[in-house]
């Protein structure tokens, strides 16, 4: 469910493009420090977000050139190891761990099977990072098993388990400044609700299919993956306001290093992925960076 | 105070222009029209203080003493006041306003659940407690159902409009989205038009 939080980059000055990059590559590398080739594993754009937004007042990052699997070839440009990236790189290993526990006791068929490997793969990585962040480890575990207990009883209400998936990622603020820590806690509360709806959405089709529970399809009571046009209407105007939250949230954070690459993800990066979940799109852009930029101002997208 | 300068993110000689230019594009940020209902309100306001602080100390000085800066200040200072909210019919609800605007949600809660009545402004209320929690699927069913019993009221469709609003998510930060851009609406059709009529004076 990870991986829908990105930049929009036909919008990206060519150096806001490197320094995301570099930045995901720094999480990368961070991540293959600390927990290994597991920690590798589950790289993924949600949490390179998260690295920037608890970056703070830090001073500007620090690159090198490093070489790595995919870039044996050639070096590339990272990011040197921060503290927002340390914390970024637990916090991801704690969440991803705990997801594929949730998918273990929950899933069926295929999906448990692949959770239940994924879960043993994670399992020292995992124990290292619980070690450095029980609080957060603790805050995961509780808010997942409520969600849990709530898909568990089919809520029909859309706002309560994505609620409990946007609290555990509003906890994450804790690691921030005193002064940017209520926006930054309202910010991740409203993108953690983005990520869950619109991952709810992306998996009717499939949940539909294997019989798991699916948030839209019980609030909306659907048997068939098809949405009626009100349905994806509204749905598209809840997520679109939850943006507009966290957009509101985000101009009272102040200013650090990476608010320009920051501003477009939230600005536009999460829009155009709300907008390419709910009319299906999304999933010809999913793999690497949305689009080219021959996309831009297409009329692709209008509804 | 913190430098008035760094506050409007900007070089002490900066022009008189730039002061201005950077000043209204804070207060367009902060303006309180963008935190109506927001449980971040008290900070875009704070934040609004801050920047007409900044703006004034900086026009002042550069006026050299007293001279008409207070022109400005009161120019500010209008963006302070939130909306706040219309009379209420039910003093009931009167004080659950109240609740919701100082942001104590569990008192307002409290006194939604005890209310005996369940009619339109209930629901509003309802509506705009779920909206500040950040439940929006919620508050927009119970905005439907204030407005489907009252549909002339314009205070519920306002905020029934805020809440399933789809298009055009960031224009009132100034903040153009990629679904947008491709469009031609009467905005670029009047700067259109604006350019022809110039073009044909000049080959005159």
């Amino acid at each position: 469910m990870f991986g829908y939080v990105r930049p929009y980059v036909p919008e990206m000055k060519v150096r806001e493009l490197e320094r995301f990059r570099a930045c995901y590559c720094g999480l990368c590398h961070e991540l293959g420090r600390e927990y290994g080739l597991a920690g590798r594993s589950i790289l993924n754009y949600d949490f390179v977000f998260l690295a920037m937004l608890l970056w703070g007042d830090r001073p500007d990052c620090c690159y090198e050139y490093r070489r790595c699997l995919p870039g044996l070839c050639r070096k590339r440009c990272v990011c040197q190891t921060s503290p927002s990236l340390t914390v970024a790189a637990g916090y991801s290993v704690i969440l991803a761990y705990w997801k594929a526990r949730d998918g273990r006791a929950d899933g069926r068929g295929a999906r448990k099977l692949g959770a239940a490997a994924v879960c043993a793969f994670l399992h020292r990585a995992y124990t290292d990072a619980a070690g450095r962040y029980p609080e957060f480890d603790a805050q995961v575990r509780q808010r997942l098993d409520a969600l849990a207990a709530l898909e568990r009883a089919g809520e029909p209400s859309l706002d309560k388990p994505a609620h409990e998936f946007a609290s555990l990622l509003s906890f994450a603020a804790n690691a921030a400044g005193e002064e940017e820590k209520r926006p930054l806690e309202q910010l991740l509360y409203h993108v953690g609700r983005i990520i869950y709806l619109a991952d709810g959405y992306f998996d009717l089709e499939d949940d539909l299919k294997t019989g798991n529970y699916n948030p839209v399809a019980a609030r909306y009571a659907l048997r068939e993956p098809h949405v009626p046009e009100n349905v994806r209407e509204e749905i598209l105007g809840t997520l679109m306001s939850s943006a507009r939250m966290s957009y509101a949230a985000f101009q009272l954070m102040p200013v650090s290093y990476w608010t320009s690459v920051t501003e477009n993800i939230i600005g536009l990066g999460i829009p155009d992925m709300i907008r390419a979940v709910i009319d299906g799109t999304y999933k010809t852009v999913r793999r690497g960076l949305p689009k080219s930029p021959l996309y831009a101002g297409g009329g692709e997208m209008e509804q | 105070m913190s430098d008035p300068y760094k506050v409007l993110g900007i070089n002490p000689n900066a022009s008189d222009e730039e002061v201005k230019k950077a000043y209204r594009e804070l207060a367009k940020k902060y303006h309180p029209d963008n935190y109506t209902d927001n449980p971040l309100a008290d900070l875009a306001q704070e934040k609004m203080k801050e920047i007409n602080e900044a703006y004034d100390t900086i026009t002042r000085s550069r006026k050299g003493g007293s001279g008409g800066a207070g022109s400005y200040s009161s120019g500010g200072s209008a963006y302070q006041g939130a909306g706040a909210y219309q009379s209420a019919s039910n003093p009931a609800y009167a004080q659950i306003r109240q609740a919701l605007a100082s942001g104590n949600l569990q008192y307002a809660e409290q006194l939604l659940d005890s209310s005996p009545t369940r009619d339109a402004e209930w629901n509003f209320l309802m509506g705009s407690l779920y909206y500040r929690k950040g439940w929006l699927d919620d508050a927009r069913s119970f905005f439907q159902r204030a407005v489907s019993m009252e549909p002339y009221n314009g205070e519920y469709r306002q905020a029934l409009n805020t809440v399933s609003q789809a298009n055009s998510p960031y224009r009132q930060a100034g903040y153009g989205s990629p679904a947008t851009q491709g469009g031609f609406d009467m905005c670029d059709m009047c700067t259109a038009m604006m350019c022809t009529q110039m073009l044909c004076g000049g080959c005159r």
